[in-house]
């Protein structure tokens, strides 16, 4: 029998309106252990006031081998925003 | 606040109030951190670490405040005092033991310093209410810790159950002691500077018992109208400077490195 915990995904807000960004993961029992263990590894530095967590099973994700679905098989470059500047920041609402 | 400050209180007895505080937080803190590289998950490996930094944080703003009072430095009290002299209670004295063990320790622990800490936020003695004001942020997060692994361990299997209530039946008996009446317990009651032990032990009953036997774990206290009555006896004396050998190891321990280098400065 496995008696390893699950782990959880962190993702740690720094100010209000910020992205959530993925920090690591936490092994934990449930989501509110995992919530009280993330804060000890991820916020008790980094400035925080928000965390998330979220079941690594939960999430569903490409497969590295499996290349062709990022592949760009014809020039596609008319797409790029070229012939006009983007502003670098946008403003949060 | 409408209190009076300082109160009717000798400086004595409010310097022993601090030290039992001070030395209780120092002493569960120095435990604690001995899981450090140790616990049995990375992730309570880092938490009691934490946690281990927080008590002896707290530990030393106590000794601030009895500094306040006699001029000896949190540093004199620490380093250079002799295990004979320390008013810990009995029970963070214990050996951190199996992790069950210091999971519940680290509950009843947590439970009690709440309840206080909530009392001394009213306490005549204005330096006490506001020092409890700031720690009790960090305290409620100690106690959401160490309840969460009560809660879910306290029933979880058949080796999960067994271990916590060979826990409960060690460590239940000792944290009793958290609440030895003190010498001036009376002097520090009519001054207003807490409730009083008799009061903080009810309350803290009314708490961890349902939140113990919510999981199945067996503690020796039958109900007696709202009241809980106690069915073993407390282990008092530490207040009274009458400690295990354990203490004596662990003051050495902590003691080790000044004594090596008394003038050393980092």
């Amino acid at each position: 029998m496995d008696t390893q915990w699950e782990t959880f995904e962190v993702f740690h807000q720094s100010k209000r309106g910020d992205p959530h960004e993925h920090v690591g993961s936490v092994h934990a029992p449930d989501p509110q252990m995992a919530l009280q263990l993330a804060r000890d590894q991820f916020a008790r530095r980094l400035k925080c006031v928000s965390l998330w967590v979220v079941r690594s099973r939960d999430i569903t994700a490409t497969d590295y081998q499996d290349g062709s679905f990022f592949a760009q098989v014809t020039d596609k470059s008319y797409r790029d925003p070229k012939s006009f500047d983007a502003p670098d920041k946008l403003e949060h609402p | 606040m409408s209190v009076p400050n300082p109160p009717k209180c000798s400086p004595a007895s409010l310097q022993m109030f601090l030290l039992a505080l001070a030395d209780d937080e120092l002493v569960l803190g120095h435990r604690d951190s001995e899981w450090t590289g140790h616990a049995p998950i990375l992730e309570e490996d880092i938490a009691f670490s934490n946690i281990a930094q927080d008590e002896i944080g707290h530990s030393l703003v106590w000794y601030s405040l009895h500094q306040d009072l006699t001029d000896a430095t949190p540093d004199t009290m620490v380093f250079t005092r002799s295990w004979t002299k320390f008013v810990c209670s009995r029970f963070v004295e214990y050996p951190k033991g199996d992790f069950a063990y210091t999971v519940v320790r680290q509950f009843l622990f947590d439970c009690a310093e709440l309840i206080r800490l909530k009392d001394l936020t009213r306490s005549s003695y204005t330096p006490l209410a506001q020092t409890a004001e700031r720690i009790i942020k960090e305290e409620h997060y100690h106690r959401l810790h160490s309840q969460g692994l009560v809660e879910r361990l306290g029933d979880a299997t058949e080796e999960s159950a067994r271990r916590m209530q060979a826990a409960v039946d060690q460590a239940f008996p000792q944290s009793l002691g958290l609440f030895e009446l003190l010498d001036c317990e009376n002097e520090l009651k009519t001054a207003g500077v807490f409730s009083g032990h008799t009061v903080l032990r009810s309350m803290w009953l009314d708490e961890v018992v349902p939140v113990l036997r919510g999981v199945s774990l067996k503690i020796p206290v039958v109900q007696d109208g709202a009241e809980y009555q106690l069915k073993c006896e407390p282990e008092d004396g530490g207040r009274k400077k009458l400690h295990t050998p354990h203490l004596q190891q662990l003051v050495h321990d902590l003691q080790s490195v000044h004594k090596l280098a008394p003038e050393a400065r980092w």
